[in-house]
This record gives structure tokens, sequence and C-alpha cells, in this order.
């Protein structure tokens, strides 16, 4: 029966071939997405050891994550960039009155403060050198610093002076002596190049330059207060060694020495590994996306297989019939079948795995020519090969089990028959179950929608969209030929002969109509969700720019903040009124409940570290920014109170209350004077600018937002000035309101962008599907290809009938799948109305345009198929067995 | 009584038509040299043992095969010469036919099947002529049903008003009653000759039955390629008598023309 099984795939090579095809992509994405992940993880691991040489760390101790030191939080100290180093830490810093001591203990070579701040660099083409989404780091030059290496040049001294790392040099055009603009800390300076600085490893393209200590933390660390120290060891001595002799000479200050008390010391292993497993996390976050779009591959290629057998077992049930006739028993026809499936799983995964890591190969190409290099060690290791090959074997033969159960039971007398048809089993059960589990969907969204607020809403979600997704798989069956029947109503009247043949094909058998279109259905159900949840936030933040904003123009920057100096430009200028910024810092902030000052109560919730506060202009609210005022009074934040903004902070803290505020200067109490709701608020925390001032310099705040009100009403001639006076600073932009709201729905949009490549696959899995059931139905149909081509039916109008039959599939799917994406995504600005999702926008437009593309889909998937059929020989045909 | 009607120009004819499949050792000579022509207004049967080359002859004179050499000729035209897209119209409109199965398009019914060589050249549906043929396969009432809705004689009556519909020059059918019993045969064939009677359609049609045969003006006999016989006006008597004596003469093609009870293949 082995025998039998292979011949059976070498006879029936091209319908083999394409389920061969869809397993492979499905893998392709599995084995990808395993690949993509490992080389980032080696790319950021490398960068985490790269940016973390030194043998000990001096850093501060986080008041709240002593309880749970296991380092969950690890994240808070990265050293790595990232936004996150931009906003500050959330830990206290660590006074540079330290040094000293440090350096005094024994085994230590040099202490080095640690600074990562956020910098512009000016090319030598007068733009800003950045390379994709790195960020700009402005770090310290230090000739003690065993990690860096001057390759060319001279050190940097001074104020007037900086050196670049070599990728930063390179990325810029300019050379050691060239003068050049940065933007340190929000105030612009003349700079010279002085040299050429080699790092141990890559920074995945962010943009380094090297500034002398002092400058830096004149800069940086105003208050002294740095986030750590790094200590580099003497020769011979190991990191246990020096961060014990550290501890011990830190331990030997001043007991009374609060600075001393409020840091630890760890080793630089330690620092890298709690790195690592922050960067790991995150990384798992997004192979648990992609993986998700692995799964839709691959359960979509799953229809294709399971129609391509299920097609192939139907023409071939009279050999079933005759092997059973001969003796087969049911047992082996079934593992016959079986047997066929784990091949075409088994290479077509091998080859998934290959296609996979071309892909992963590609995209570290295309990533280098943007200027992110990715480590370079082969991407996959045997245990996720071996996933991936299971995976894609395990689903064809899962795929496969159904039609093989159909074909083991075939009875022998089958054989004898002339014309074997099995028949169409009814789809009451189908029916029954399709509907309950769409009523059971709707009513899960229903209740879902009524309590919005209730924590199981989103469960509740989940649950009912799933149900309502597999809903409409099972019941596209049963409604496939009625829904068919409206669509191809106008091709029958435009094309009789053709549209009626094509109809006629597509409502012969639901089932394969069905699971074909099934692919696009499931792909289109995303694409329409996505589409609609993006159209729907373009127009909620419309919404709240026209509700909330009221400036003639509003800067932001495309780097990491807007300069302290811009904004203080602008203000200067005669025709600007006001210009209110917003200033962002991540800081800790617990509530009086999380305060606790017990103690030994175990205060479970840890504050979150990285909650943004809010620096406002005093006078922004009522001015530029009106937000809804639930309890309280805004103008408290004049006196030194804090708002609390519901819409990102919830319900926990109320007016009257005292939250605690832990920033690299220490502990501070504040108290709630208002609680608002505003979408356009970023923050939890709203205080006044100079209150945030005091917790956290302005260095290591990030200036988001700025909105400013000219005094002549004249918004073009406000423009030309504000423009003229930001330009220097290079990465500020000057916006209108309009503007302002088409640049924040284009970030939309390239979130959506990433989407439609993913569900690109889909589609294209789809289409293979489509080509398959096609392919396979042509060979099925031979015969009666041959009759219609005997009485004159012409080769293009042939070819026009399958890709009027293609398209309708295409249409059928597309149209069923974006109703279901649709209606579903219409369900969530109800439930997430104060996420942000306030206003429901249907882009009919983008849904027209998909229903067109599911024409070109179909075009597209007919062509081979129609120029097989149409090649047939008409004699061949009309004696085709 | 037809036989004596002043014979026309011949509807179909062929000259010195060779089919060879295949090369080398293995090639076969399905037709080897036959010339023939079909009467205008006539219906003429094919008989010969199997594999005699009765289809590859059909085949190649309704432009479905193209001959190795020598010419096939319908209505004047030469078909060997034809490419596809002038097969293709060809088939369309000066052509029907009927297969021994299969005939239907199973989506379509019956009277969409009728209509389709019709809708496929997109002319307009003579009314009175679709009922006319209608009426004489005595379909009128199944003419809503699907092709799996109908028996086998019912689906071959069908396919028979689908190749009488659009008019064509002559109407080919290869066994059409090759899955028939004798009284759906008697319909389908009485049908055929009455749409030669009254309408002056022109058939072939192969068949291995005498009694099928008998319905033909004219019975021509095929054996290993060649025409071997040739009778007019045929009864089964007169058709088993020569199909017997060609067997005891044996399938050797040593003597055709002395085999043959007609003195000449090509007259009619
Ligand atoms: N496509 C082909 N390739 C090779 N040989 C063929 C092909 N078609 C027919 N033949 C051969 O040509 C010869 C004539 O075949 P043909 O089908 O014309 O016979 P037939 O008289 O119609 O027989 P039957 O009564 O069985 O239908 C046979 O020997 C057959 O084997
Ligand atoms: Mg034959």
């Amino acid at each position: 029966m082995l025998r039998v099984a292979l011949r059976g795939i070498r006879a029936h090579l091209v319908r083999f071939l394409l389920s061969l095809l869809a397993v492979a992509l499905g893998v392709a994405f599995v084995a990808g997405t395993f690949a993509l992940r490992s080389m980032l993880s080696g790319t950021f691991d490398g960068i985490v050891e790269a940016s973390t040489p030194a043998d000990a760390y001096v850093r501060g101790l986080d008041p709240a994550a002593d309880a749970s030191d296991d380092g969950d939080d690890g994240g808070t100290a990265a050293p790595a960039g990232g936004p996150g180093a931009a906003f500050g830490s959330a830990s206290p810093g660590v006074p540079l009155t330290l040094i000293e001591a440090a350096a005094a203990a024994d085994d230590v070579a040099a202490v080095i403060p640690v600074i990562q701040g956020s910098v512009v660099l000016v090319g030598a083409d007068g733009t800003a050198v950045a390379a994709g989404q790195a960020p700009s780091l402005a770090l310290v030059y230090s000739a003690d610093d065993p990690s860096i290496t001057l390759l060319a040049g001279s050190a940097p001294v001074g104020d007037g002076e900086i050196a670049l790392e070599s990728g930063a040099l390179a990325a810029s055009g300019l050379a050691p002596g060239d003068t050049t603009t940065v933007v340190l800390g929000g105030e612009i300076r003349e700079v010279t190049v002085t040299g050429e600085v080699g790092y141990s490893a890559s920074f995945a393209g962010a943009t380094l330059v090297l500034l002398p200590q002092d400058v830096a933390l004149a800069v940086y660390a105003p208050d002294g207060l740095v986030s750590q120290l790094a200590v580099f060891g003497a020769d011979g001595a190991t990191q246990d060694d020096v961060v014990a002799s550290v501890t011990r000479a830190l331990a030997g200050l001043d007991a009374g020495d609060a600075a001393a008390a409020g840091v630890e010391v760890v080793t630089g292993e330690d620092v890298v590994q709690e790195n690592k497993d922050a960067i790991g996390t995150v990384l798992g976050f997004i192979t648990t996306f992609l993986l998700v779009f692995a799964a839709i591959a691959l359960f979509v290629g799953a229809f294709i297989i399971s129609n391509t057998f299920a097609m192939s077992v139907r023409q071939r049930m009279r050999e079933f019939a005759l092997l059973r006739a001969v003796g087969a028993s049911p047992v082996q026809v079934f593992a016959s079948i079986l047997v066929q499936a784990a091949v075409v799983g088994l290479v077509g995964s091998a080859l998934g795995v290959a296609g996979g890591l071309g892909l992963v190969e590609l995209l570290r190409a295309v990533l280098g020519s943007m200027g992110m290099e990715l480590a370079g060690d082969v991407p996959l290791d045997a245990a996720s090969v071996g996933l991936s090959l299971g995976v894609g074997t395990l689903v064809s033969v899962v795929a496969a089990a159904i039609p093989a159960r159909r074909a083991a039971l075939v009875p022998p007398v089958e054989a004898m028959r002339d014309d074997v048809t099995t028949p169409e089993a009814p789809m009451h059960r189908r029916l029954v179950v399709g509907l309950v589990l769409a009523l059971g969907g709707a009513a899960a969204l229903a209740a879902a929608m009524l309590r919005p607020d209730s924590g199981r809403a989103g469960l509740l979600l989940g649950v009912g969209a799933g149900a309502v997704v597999v809903a409409m798989l099972a019941l596209a069956p049963a409604i496939a030929t009625a829904v068919v029947r409206v669509l191809a109503w106008p091709l029958v009247r435009a094309l009789p002969p053709m549209g009626r043949l094509a109809r006629g094909n597509v409502v012969r058998n639901p089932r394969r109509t069905a699971s074909t279109a099934g692919a696009l259905m499931i792909g289109m159900a995303l694409v329409g969700a996505a589409t609609v949840i993006a159209s729907t936030t373009q127009a909620s933040v419309a919404d709240v720019v026209a509700q909330e904003v009221d400036a003639d123009l509003v800067l932001r920057s495309a780097g990491a903040g807007i300069p302290a100096g811009a904004v203080t430009d602008v203000r200067a200028l005669d025709d600007v009124a006001t210009a209110d910024a917003f200033a962002f810092a991540a800081l800790a902030v617990a509530g009086p409940d999380e305060t606790g000052d017990g103690g030994d109560t175990g205060d479970a919730v840890a504050p979150a570290a990285g909650t943004i506060v809010v620096g406002a202009t005093p006078g922004t609210f009522g001015r530029t920014m009106t937000v809804t005022t639930v309890d309280g009074d805004l103008a408290t934040l004049a006196d030194g109170l804090a708002a609390v903004n519901q819409t990102v902070a919830g319900e926990d803290w109320r007016v009257g209350d005292t939250l605690r505020i832990t920033s690299s200067t220490g502990s501070h109490e504040v108290q709630v004077g208002a609680v608002v709701t505003s979408q356009g608020i970023g923050g939890s925390v709203v205080v006044d600018a100079d209150v945030l001032d005091t917790w956290e310099p302005p260095q290591a705040q990030v200036i988001d937002t700025v909105f400013v009100r000219g005094t002549t009403g004249d918004v073009e001639a406000l423009r030309t000035e504000v423009a003229a006076a930001v330009s220097p600073y290079i990465v500020v932009s000057v916006m209108t309101s309009d503007e302002f709201v088409s640049d924040l729905a284009a970030q939309v949009d390239q979130i959506l962008v990433i989407l439609y490549a993913l569900l690109g696959l889909s589609i294209v899995i789809a289409v293979l599907g489509i080509v398959n059931t096609l392919a396979l139905s042509v060979i099925e149909r031979t015969r009666e290809i041959g009759l219609l081509r005997a009485v004159g039916l012409g080769r293009l109008q042939l070819a026009a009938t399958i890709t009027i039959e293609s398209v309708l599939t295409a249409v059928f799917g597309t149209a069923i799948g974006l109703a279901v994406g649709v209606g579903l995504a219409s369900t969530l600005p109800t439930l997430f109305a104060d996420q942000g999702l306030s206003q429901l926008a249907i882009p009919w437009g983008s849904l027209l345009a998909m229903l067109a593309l599911a024409v070109v889909v179909g075009v597209l998937a007919a062509l081979w198929p129609g120029v097989r059929a149409a090649r047939l020989r008409v004699l061949d045909a009309v004696s085709y067995e | 009584m037809t036989a004596s009607r002043p014979a026309a120009s011949p509807i179909a004819s062929a000259r010195g038509l060779v089919k060879v499949y295949g090369g080398g050792d293995t090639a076969v000579r399905a037709l080897d040299g036959v010339d023939v022509d079909f009467g205008r207004g006539r219906m003429t049967a094919i008989m010969g043992p199997s594999g005699s080359g009765k289809s590859t002859l059909m085949h190649c004179m309704a432009g479905l095969d193209r001959p190795t050499s020598g010419s096939a000729v319908v209505e004047g035209e030469e078909i060997g010469r034809m490419n596809e897209r002038q097969l293709t119209k060809l088939r369309r409109t000066r052509l029907g036919f009927i297969f021994q199965a299969f005939n239907l398009v199973p989506t379509l019914t019956a009277l969409e099947n009728i209509t389709l060589p019709l809708d496929i050249a997109r002319t307009p549906v003579d009314r009175a002529h679709l009922d006319a043929v209608v009426q004489a396969v005595g379909l009128t009432d199944r003419l809503g049903h699907k092709p799996g809705e109908l028996s086998g004689g019912q689906q071959q009556r069908v396919a028979c008003a689908r190749a009488l519909v659009a008019r064509p020059a002559v109407v080919f059918a290869d066994e059409p009653t090759g899955n028939l019993d004798s009284t759906s045969s008697g319909e389908v064939l009485g049908f055929l000759r009455r749409s030669v009677e009254d309408l002056g359609q022109s058939v072939v049609m192969v068949t291995h039955d005498p009694t099928a045969a008998s319905y033909a003006h004219r019975v021509l006999f095929l054996a290993d390629g060649r025409l071997v016989g040739d009778i007019a006006d045929p009864t089964p008597e007169t058709v088993l008598a020569t199909l017997g004596s060609l067997r005891r003469t044996g399938p050797r093609h040593a003597a055709p023309a002395e085999a043959s009870p007609s003195s000449s293949p090509t007259a009619s």
C-alpha cells in the first residue's frame, strides 16, 4: 500500500505541488518567526553586552522594587538605548559624589558615570542623522573607559568638541576636524568633531555622540545625579571582588550619608542578565504576535490541503473502490492517503523552513541597507526546525484525515459504477452548529457592549469574536449558494453562457466553494477589522483634537522630543501669545493605598515604574487645551497640586489623595487637586511644569508637544515666523491643527502597513487556494470542458468562464470576511470609548478597494488554471477517462 | 425511394484520408486512405469492428482531430487547414455533436443545455424552431430539469435537441444509442431520422447495432481503417448479412472492394 500511496503522489504531481506550496508558505512564516526572534535576541544581547562593559555598577536602590528584587522591572535600569532611556529612569539617581569613594576602593581601575542623553546630530547635509527608528544618544567619553577606543583624531575636550562612533561618523558624512551643530539638552551648540571612536559591538544603528565627561555631566546631570556609575576592575579582579570592595568602600563612608545608603552595587553580569531578561519579555510579545499570524497562515494552508485531498479523493473514488474490491481494507486505504499527506507535509515543511530562513536573510539585508546591522549567526536552532517540520506535517495529516476517511469507507461496488458521485451530506447539522455559534458569539459581544466597564468585557469580546469567526466558517457552505447567486446575477445577465456556466460551477459544490473562499474570509475579516479600527482611531483622534485643542500651531518632533531651547525661542517671538508645552517624564507613582507606611503589610501593588507624569506650562488648561473636569478644580495646578487623568490612570486616585512620586531626585509627595478625563493628554498625572522640574531635571524630560497661539490671527505669517525660529533645532516640525490630525493619522497608517504586510501573506495563500481548487476542478471537469469546446465554446470564452468562477469565489470570500470583520470591529468603540476609540468610522472607500482587490485576486488566480483549460485538446478532453 | 433522389453536392467528403497514431514500430494506421462522400439531407451510418477507425473518421470529419494526410471537407470548406479559431467557429455554427455519454453540462437545465450552442454563438433563439425541436424529442415537460434528474434516454434526446437547435450543416453522432435500451434507442433514432426527413438535416452516425443502422439511408462499413462496404436503404437483415460476409473474408484488407456488395464506395 505504501507503494500505491507514493505512486499516487507521482501520478498527480500538479495537485500535490500546490498543496506542497500551501504547507511551505505556512511553515515559512513559522520558521521565519523563530529565526527572526533568535536573530533579534542575538542582536540585542550583543547590544546589551556591548553597552554594559563594566565589571560592576552602582545604581539607585528602587524603594518599591526591593520587596521583589527578582528583576521583573529590569527595564528601569536599562542602560541600552530605546525611548525609555530618554525618559530618564524612575529609580533614584546615584550622586556623583560617590565616584571618589568608589574609585579609591581596592581592585578598582576606573569609575565612570553612565550618561545616555538624547541628542540631535546634524550631518554634513544639514539634516538630523538618524537610522530608522534607532535613537541618537549622547555618551560620556572617558580615556579611562576600556570599552571604547579612539580610532582616529583626538579625544574631545571642553564645550566645543565631540567625538563620533564609527557608524554615526559614516552616516553623518562628517570627518574629524569638521564643525557641525548638535542639540544637547535642548540647546543648540556649534561643535567640532575631533575623533572617531570604536565600540566593541554594534548598537544596531543608534547614532552615538561622545562628549567629554564634564560637559556630559553639566548637561545631563546638573543636579549631580546619574542613573549609574560604571566600575571597571583592575586586572585580575573578578566581578564579585569588585562588587565586594566597592560595597565595602561605600559602607565605610559616613554612616549618616543618605546618598550612600540609597544605592546598590551589582556585577556587570547581573545587569546584563537583567537587561537580557527584559528584552526577552519584549521579544516574547513580538514572537507571540508573529506566531499568531503564522498560525493564521497555517490554518489557511490547512484549508487548501484539506481541499486538495478532498478533491483528489473525489476524483479517485473509483480507484479506491477498485483497491477495496481487490482486497484492500478501509484502514489500508485510509493509511495510504495519510502517508501521502505526511509526505506532502514533510517536504512542504522542509521547503518552508528554507523559505523562512530566506525571508529572514532578506529582511536582514533590507535592514542592513537601512543602517541596522543585525547579528550574523545562523538564526535557527534544531528545536525550531523540528517544531516547524512537526507543525507542518501534523497540519497536513490532520487536514487530510476527513477526506481519507471518506475514501476508506467507499463501498467496493462503486468501482463498477460508471459515474461515482458521493452524495452531499445535508447541511442541517452545520446550519444548527453555525447558528448556535453565531448567536452565542453575538450574545457575548452584546454582553460585553452592555457592560464595557466590567472586568470581563475583554474576555467576552475575544470569545464572542472567536465564536462569530468560527460560525462564519461553519455557515459559509450553507449560505454560499444564495450569496453567489446574488453576486453572479449581473454577470449572468451580461455574459449569458459564461456567467451561467461559471455560476453553475461555483454553486455546484458549496462546501468546496466555501472552503476555497475560507482563506480569504479569514484574511479579509482581519483586514476589515484592522481597517475599521484604524479609521475609527483616526476619526477619534481628529475628534479629540477638535474638542480639546485650540491652538494656531502645533510643534512636534520627529526625534526624541522638542529641545527646550526651541520652546524658549518660540516664546520669545513677538507674534506668539503663548506656547504651551507638555513635558513627559516616566516616574514611579504610588497612590495612598499603595504607599502604606506599615511596611510589613507586604504592599502587593508595586507602583508602575514608568507612569507618565506630564508637566504642563502654567495656564495651559482653558487656553490651548480643554479637558473635562470630573471632580476638583484644574486651577489647583497653580498651587502645586496634581491632576489625575482618569482616561489613562483609571479611577483609583481621587481628589484629596496624596500621591508618592519617586524620581531620580528622590521621593516626593503631591496632593490630587482635580480629576479629569482627556484622550489628548498621554499621561496619568498632570502637574505644572515648575513642579515637574523640581522632581526631574528638564534634561530628563521629553517635551512631546507644544501648542502655539499667535497674537494676530494670521496663522500663515505666524507659521513662517515660528518655523524660522525652530529651524536651527532641525528636528522640530510646525503644523497647523489640521496637519497635526493628519500627522497623527499617518502614524496609525504606519502601523496598519505592517499589519497589511502580514495579512498579505494570508491573501497570497488564499490566492494559492483558489488556484488549487480551480486547477483541480478543471481536471475534474475535463470531459465537460471537452463537450463545451465541441459545441463551440472558444478558448477565450472558456478562460473567461473560469475567470468568472474564480472572481465569484474570491468576491464571495472577501464580502463575507469583510462583513464579519467590520461587524466585529464596530463593537469596539462602545467597548473602548475611554481608551480613545470614541468615533466609529467605517472606511467605505477602503472596503470597496478590498472588493476590487478581490476581483484582481480572482483574475490572477484564474490565469494558470484558465490557460491550462484552454490548452486542453478538444478530442483528448472529450475522451478523457 | 430516397436513394433515387438526385444527388446534390455532398454535405461532407473525405479524400485519401489517412490518420496515423504514434510513430515508429508502434505506429497505428487508424485511417488508411479513406475516400467518402456524405450525402446532403441524408442519414449515413458507419459500422465496423472495434478499432476499425469509425470514431477516428468521425473526429477527422468534424475537426476534432487533424488527419495525417488527405483532406476533409465540410460544406465546401477544407477543415484540415483551419486554425483553432476557425474550427471553433465551425463547430459552433455548422456542426452538431452527439456523444455516447456525458453529453450535457450538469450545472445547466435541459433547456439551457439545448440552447447552449446558440448562447455561445450569441445567436438569438428561434422560438418556433426551438419549440418544434423540443416537441419532436418529447421533452416539453422536462425542460427545467438538470441532467442528473433525467434518464439516460432523456439525456440523449436532450443531446439530440441541442445538436439540432442551431440548424447545423451536419450532425455527427458517435454511438448515440450505445448506452440505451431498445425502446429509448428507437425514440432517439426515430427522432434523428425524422429530423432528416422533415427538417432536411444531414446526419452521420457511428453504431454497432444493425437495427440502429437500419434507420439510416445508407450504411458504410470500415475495417482496419479502410472502407470495405457500402449498402443503401439498409434493413437489419441486409446489414447483418453484410457484416457476416465481411467477417468471413476476415478483417484483412486483401480485397476490400470485391467483398463489398456495392461496386464503388464513393458512389452515393
Ligand atoms: N489517441 C490514440 N492514440 C493511439 N492510437 C489510437 C488513438 N485513438 C485511436 N487509436 C487507435 O486507432 C484505431 C482506431 O480507433 P477508433 O477509436 O477510431 O476505433 P473505433 O472504430 O471507433 O472503435 P470502437 O468501435 O471500439 O469505438 C484503434 O486501433 C485505436 O487503438
Ligand atoms: Mg469509437
